[in-house]
């Protein structure tokens, strides 16, 4: 601490009583471990959206009505386009370092999105979610539920050829609701697609509602972790049910921290210049009746739209009022189950293995059979539905016709995470009979095997 | 510093491990070249952006400078302190408690009065949804009819009537009703088959000149626009979804996921030998709706 901020720290001190307070959070262990710091790059990112996104706003025009562009850039220049897709022209190609923000803010959402994923998958796999973390798992799920509405909602707001085209999918997603799916629909958009509603909507969902409750939530999610402190692997000689191993926070973790935010700022500076994210000029304005070939959503949507690819022609019910659709099971009830069934996972395991007590040491997914089973299974489902929503430029690389390719997926979708789960819940059983094991039902009888072995 | 004198100044930091690094000039001269590259990417970026350059010379300097920073201050904190594995206790001891969470007890049990002020609370709580309506008009009829009417002229994006024989053979083309250009529920695609016979279901008398064909653009699953044409068997094609429609079998789905025809438009042609339509469609166009 250097004399300064000693001497600031000691005024502060005087005056709020912090001391003890500040060396107690100094001093709090963090256990180290490179899958640990997955949430903190999405956490990192978060920061990077907001800071970038700030910028964005203020040259973002949060309506569709007809503009003419007459900045320099030349595909554009003299043409009539939505104010929306004007403004990202303009800002892309005429202020000063806007395309830099622009991709630095399109490059942060994809990390963003990818680390929760990842950091849901690590925390599904090593077991982190178990008592006492059953709350906190329900807020992560909050939070990539937040985190995709704030990605499909920026993904609309350039109102460029495939926003629109996203747009008018979640619109007749809406409308698929049965009974009460054509209010809903207005009610969201304003009226018939495509009102000038949608857009100022969506802007203000993007840049006031989502971020806020997404922020508060990040806080939530934190706070929660600090105060039950944090799951660790497993390590001879450390009593990882009664206490936490790892750095503590001042200086070892901070140094770790700082270093991995402004790497994380570096690499996307670095794609910033790489990579291209949403060349608006490649792409257009939006223009009703048209829509191009290789018409996808972003990546973290794939699997939705797999699912209204692959999903079998139905359409039942009486029209008008009560439908029951493809894309209403295959959009709407499909990812509703997935979402609620790994929600409520960690009761499962707890049921069926009879766990009892409080959980904080990681395991190996093999070491429950349950777990790896329903992992490698519903897993591999949303990455095979993911691919099919690329069936069209498969069909095209691989000269098959896609009539062959949607039916390869129909099948494998369903067969394949079977078969997986099934096959990896096996030899996770046999694995465990070989040593004969079972599966722990409280920590302490799984701590006793671990120093055993 | 030994052990003993470390656990003296921290009495409340357990440490498991300690490693001291050794004094190294070569990480110093780590530390001291990684602060100057990242003074130097600072002050590319901020000359890169004020002499408006490219992104690729400002978006390079920040992303070098943030890296180098990184690293600087990785390396100046693995020389400052030593390298330390503490444990925490996860249950510090609480002061168990049985108390009642307030210590306030009530005078008398009033359950009826409390339950139902907790119904009125629901009841009104349920009451300030009431504006939800307000966030959109009544569907109505908008979902159930389109711009086109009895002579309503087919017209092209950029607003001109179209002759039946000024459309390509084999071709595609998308028109709007005349005076709702980009009113998107109208979009309707015209087709022109190549030489093949319509079957049922179309129905022959919207077809013009045996040859021409129109039906609604808005795909019956999704709402995209079904805007590809495969002339070897005058499939329509929906470039999101896949949905593959029959052009000369009345826009019968023949694969994909949507279950419903597109819509076939009451086709004609008025006295100068315009396309019009004979009415709106007979059938609901774009996807089902609950």
């Amino acid at each position: 601490m250097t004399p300064l901020f000693g001497k600031l720290f000691d005024q502060l001190d005087a005056r709020l009583h912090v001391r003890a307070d500040t060396r107690k959070s100094a001093n709090k262990v963090f256990p180290s471990n490179w899958s640990f710091l997955l949430g903190e790059v999405a956490l990192f990112s978060l920061v990077i959206l907001v800071l970038t996104g700030i910028f964005l706003t203020f040259f973002y025009r949060p309506n569709v009505e007809a503009v003419t562009y007459t900045g320099s850039n030349p595909v554009f220049a003299g043409r009539t386009l939505p104010a929306a897709f004007e403004s990202i022209v303009r800002l892309s190609s005429d202020i000063n370092g806007g395309l830099l923000f622009r991709r630095l803010h399109r490059g942060a959402s994809h990390l963003f999105i990818a680390t929760i994923v990842l950091h849901m998958l690590r925390i599904l796999l090593t077991g982190a979610f178990r008592k006492p973390r059953e709350l906190n798992y329900f807020v992560g799920i909050g939070l990539l539920t937040l985190a995709f509405g704030a990605g499909f909602t920026g993904y609309s707001l350039p109102y460029d050829s495939l926003a629109g085209t996203g747009i008018r999918i979640a619109y007749s997603e809406l409308l698929s609701l049965p009974l009460i799916g054509d209010r809903v629909a207005f009610w969201i958009f304003g009226g018939a697609f495509p009102t000038g509603d949608v857009i100022p909507r969506f802007f203000v969902l993007h840049v006031m509602l989502l971020p806020a409750a997404l922020i508060g939530t990040v806080g939530l999610h934190l706070f929660m972790v600090y105060r039950q402190k944090h799951t660790q692997f497993p390590r001879v000689g450390v009593d990882g049910h009664q206490l936490v191993l790892g750095k503590p926070l001042w200086p070892l973790q901070f140094a770790e921290s700082t270093t991995l935010f402004l790497w994380t700022g570096g690499l996307l500076a670095a794609a910033a210049v790489l990579i291209p994210w949403s060349d608006v000029a490649l792409l257009g304005p939006y223009v009703p009746g048209e829509v191009g070939n290789n018409a996808q959503p972003d990546w973290f949507l794939f699997w939705l739209e797999g699912a209204l690819r692959i999903f079998p022609p139905i359409e039942f019910g009486i029209p008008g009022t009560l439908i029951i659709s493809g894309p209403f099971v295959a959009g709407v009830v499909l990812p509703g189950l997935i979402f609620t069934f790994l929600a409520f996972y960690p009761f499962l395991e707890k049921w069926l293995y009879k766990l009892e007590g409080e959980w904080h040491v990681l395991q190996n997914p093999l070491e429950i059979p349950l777990r790896a089973g329903v992992m490698l299974g519903v897993f591999s489902a949303l990455l095979l539905l993911s691919a099919a929503a690329t069936n069209d430029i498969l069909s095209r690389m691989l000269g098959i016709p896609i009539e062959v390719m949607t039916w390869f997926f129909r099948i494998t979708v369903i067969v394949a995470p079977i078969v997986l789960g099934l096959g990896i819940a096996r030899y996770a059983r046999r694995r465990l009979n070989r040593r004969q094991r079972h599966v722990p039902s409280t920590e302490t009888e799984a701590q006793q095997r671990y120093i055993a072995a | 510093m030994s052990d003993r004198e470390a656990e003296q100044t921290r009495p409340d930091l357990t440490i498991v491990s300690e490693e001291t690094p050794p004094p190294s000039q070569a990480n110093d001269a780590l530390v001291l070249g990684s602060a100057i590259i990242a003074a130097l990417a600072g002050v590319g970026f901020a000359v890169g952006l004020a002499l408006r350059t490219s992104i690729t010379v400002y978006g390079t300097a920040l992303a070098i400078g943030l890296l180098a920073l990184g690293f600087g201050i990785r390396r100046y904190f693995s020389d400052l302190f030593p390298d330390i594995e503490a444990v925490e206790p996860r249950h510090p001891e609480q002061q168990a408690t049985e108390e009642p969470v307030s210590a306030i007890a009530p005078l008398q049990r009033r359950s009826l009065l409390r339950n139902a002020l907790i119904g009125a609370s629901g009841v009104f709580g349920l009451s300030l949804l009431s504006p939800v309506p307000s966030l959109g008009p009544a569907p109505g009829d908008a979902l159930r009819t389109t711009d086109w009417r009895r002579g309503t002229r087919l017209v092209t994006t950029d607003g001109e009537p179209i002759r039946a024989d000024n459309v390509a053979s084999g071709g595609v083309a998308t028109v709007w009703p005349e005076g709702s250009i980009n009113n998107e529920i109208s979009a309707v695609i015209l087709v022109r088959v190549g030489d093949t016979e319509f079957k049922d279901p179309t129905n022959f008398d919207w077809v013009v000149n045996n040859e021409l064909v129109a039906y609604s653009k808005v795909c019956t699953h999704a709402g995209c626009p079904v805007g590809l044409f495969r002339e070897t068997d005058n499939a329509l094609f929906c470039p999101c979804h896949q949905s593959t429609f029959d052009a000369v079998r009345g826009a019968i789905p023949t694969f994909g996921p949507t279950a419903r025809a597109l819509p076939q438009l009451p086709l004609g042609t008025d006295a100068e030998g315009f396309l019009i339509a004979l009415g709106d469609f007979t059938e609901q166009v774009g996807p089902a709706y609950g």
